[in-house]
């Protein structure tokens, strides 16, 4: 999508056909003084009028390679590129050179003297209103001051006995009706045409306007239309991730009661099984109630649910306290250390309260006895940074880039603990970043693992 | 007692492994179990089982379409028929099997499958009488 103006485009274009319609009258012009050479040797300053014909095929050339050289880019959408300079030069130099022309071949009595009138317009069509005014008033200063040297004698007449007998350029009356009539004309054609052409200009630029606007508001929406198909696809990715996870248990409880229903096996057997179903079912349960918190906190990230002031190691306490038993039953040494300074933090409870027992039960899920498990929340200048350390099992560089992804559970932990939903930490991490927080792992196979939590804190 | 042929399970989910080996212990198969596809592999290349039951979506989404394509590649155990005992044709990770090359499986069961079946199959391909182990 370009950005220019049409009508800047145009003024390009239109400098353009000027040139190619120059090398035209160039052309023209030399047939036309070399015919009248022919027909009337003597009549005029032939080598004048050719050094003038010379002299617009000169700046001509010029042009032409400065146009070719000007960049589209740098014509602005407003009135002052590179473009009207160049309209402005040529307009110009133009009124000279048919001054000089007309001058050289009879000054008022030439009827070419209506070309003045085409410039003025040419002028009028190409540049804002004001310059077009300007190249107008100079139109009227060049013929009148022709005329005047003319007819004052200032400068020869050159008269073309073609055109008639009478030297009409020498007559008072004629030269100030006609070159008033002409100066009332090119005022009249400059008015008319400039205003013409600013209304286009408006209507074009309104229309451009228009134009951005549209393509505007059609970017966002193919934005916003590639965010939805991001979610979507998103969701869709989750979907089939959590049908798997759904099902796996269910087949595995559907092989097994039908075994215990068939009374194929041995009865111990059916009981250890049966009991086998019982854990199964209580994971699936656990599943669900996981993808229910998953779900609550994406639609929380998404509603900006209201935030209370809470005090992250009230939480912790409420979280270690619970934990403990299990903690002991497995003959782990559970520390927690809380920094005296600690400011509260804007959360929810509840979803605090998730987050760390999410990370406290795994760190003593997967720490084996005698182990250590440390908490700790320390003070930082805008941010509480909270950590959960132990002497677990550890994680590999590998299964930490995935750690935080749903379903995701890494290679030990499933050997260690082949059941487990792989929820918990996605749902830390979807919480945390909730809360406008960041969590992530430092981790070493066989010595242990760090989870680092950051949250904002309250201004006391 | 004499007991019917030898079968390795290869299964990520240890209940599932369980209850298939109560179903074949109980019509008087050998079985071993294995959680993963590497691991099922090292088994058979141990002590050569006489049939496998393997599944296909486990740590990686069509880890059994590479255990039974090294199974078929593995001069020493091309012999032994996999079945393939899965719940990818129902799932969505059907997309992840290969459609360019043939599957290396006598038959495919979709989970969650008859257990008259499973014992058909072990049966027809493991089925035969086999020398009790002398331990």
């Amino acid at each position: 999508m370009t950005s220019e103006l049409p009508f800047e485009t145009e003024r390009v274009e239109r400098i353009g056909w000027l040139i190619q319609l120059r090398w035209l009258a160039v052309l023209i012009s030399a047939v036309a003084v070399a015919a009248a050479r022919i027909a009337a040797p003597g009549a005029l300053p032939f080598r004048a009028l050719l050094y003038v014909v010379g002299f617009v095929a000169l700046y001509n050339a010029g042009l032409s390679l400065y146009a070719r050289s000007l960049p589209v880019e740098t014509i602005g959408d407003r009135d002052t590129g590179s473009a009207i300079k160049l309209a402005c030069v040529q307009i110009v130099l133009d009124l000279i050179a048919l001054t000089a022309l007309i001058h050289f071949s009879g000054g008022v009595e030439n009827p070419m003297i209506l070309f003045f009138v085409l410039h003025t317009t040419v002028a009028n069509v190409l540049l804002p209103r004001q310059l077009g005014f300007v190249m107008a008033a100079l139109a009227a200063v060049l013929l009148a001051g022709m005329a005047g040297m003319e007819y004052s004698g200032l400068v020869p007449h050159h008269h073309v006995p073609l055109l008639g007998e009478i030297e009409l350029a020498r007559e008072g009356w004629y030269v100030t009706g006609f070159v008033g009539m002409l100066i009332v004309t090119l005022g009249l054609v400059s008015y008319l045409t400039s205003s013409i052409s600013a209304r286009l200009r408006e209507r074009d630029r309104a229309l451009m306007k228009r134009h951005r606007e549209v393509i505007a508001k059609s970017r966002e929406l193919e934005e916003v239309n590639e965010r939805l198909r991001a979610i979507d696809a998103e969701r869709t990715r989750f979907l089939t991730l959590v049908t798997h996870e759904l099902r796996a248990p269910i087949n595995t409880i559907h092989t097994c009661i039908e075994l215990a229903l068939s009374g194929h096996a041995p009865p111990d057997k059916v009981h250890d099984i049966l009991e086998r179903v019982m854990r199964r079912t209580e994971e699936v349960s656990q599943l669900i109630s996981d993808l229910l918190r998953l779900a609550r906190a994406r639609e929380e990230a998404r509603r900006d649910e209201p935030l209370a002031a809470v005090h992250p190691a009230e939480v912790l306490r409420g979280v270690v306290d619970l934990m403990r038993a299990e903690a002991e039953s497995k003959d782990l040494f559970l520390s927690v250390d809380v920094d005296p300074e600690l400011r509260r933090v804007r959360a929810n409870p509840e979803r605090l309260k998730l987050v760390w027992t999410n990370l406290l039960s795994n760190a003593i899920k997967y720490t084996e006895p005698g182990g250590i498990v440390a908490v700790s929340i320390k003070q930082g200048n805008e941010y509480m940074v909270g950590a959960v350390r132990d002497t677990g099992i550890g994680i590999s560089a590998e299964d930490q880039q995935s750690l935080f992804q749903e379903f995701f559970r890494a290679g030990n932990a499933r050997d260690l603990c082949p059941i487990g939903t792989g929820v918990g930490l996605a749902l830390v991490r979807r919480i945390v970043e909730n809360l406008g927080g960041k969590v992530w792992v430092e981790s070493e196979v066989g010595l242990g693992s760090k989870f680092s939590l950051l949250l904002p804190s309250e201004k006391e | 007692m004499t007991t019917k042929g030898e079968v390795l399970v290869i299964d990520d989910d240890p209940d599932f492994c369980a209850a298939m080996q109560a179903i074949l212990e109980a019509d008087d198969f050998c079985v071993r179990c294995a959680s993963q596809g590497a691991i099922g592999l090292r088994m058979m290349r141990e002590k050569k089982p006489d049939l496998v039951f393997l599944d296909v979506i486990m740590r990686m989404p069509t880890e059994g379409v590479w255990v039974s394509e090294e199974i078929a590649n593995d001069p020493e155990l091309r012999d032994v028929p996999v079945i393939f005992l899965t719940s990818i044709v129902s799932s969505e990770y059907t997309g992840h099997f290969p459609t360019d090359r043939p599957l290396q499986a006598r038959a495919f069961l979709d989970k969650p499958a008859p257990m008259a079946k499973i014992l058909d199959l072990a049966n027809r391909f493991a089925g035969a009488p086999t020398t009790p182990p002398t331990s």
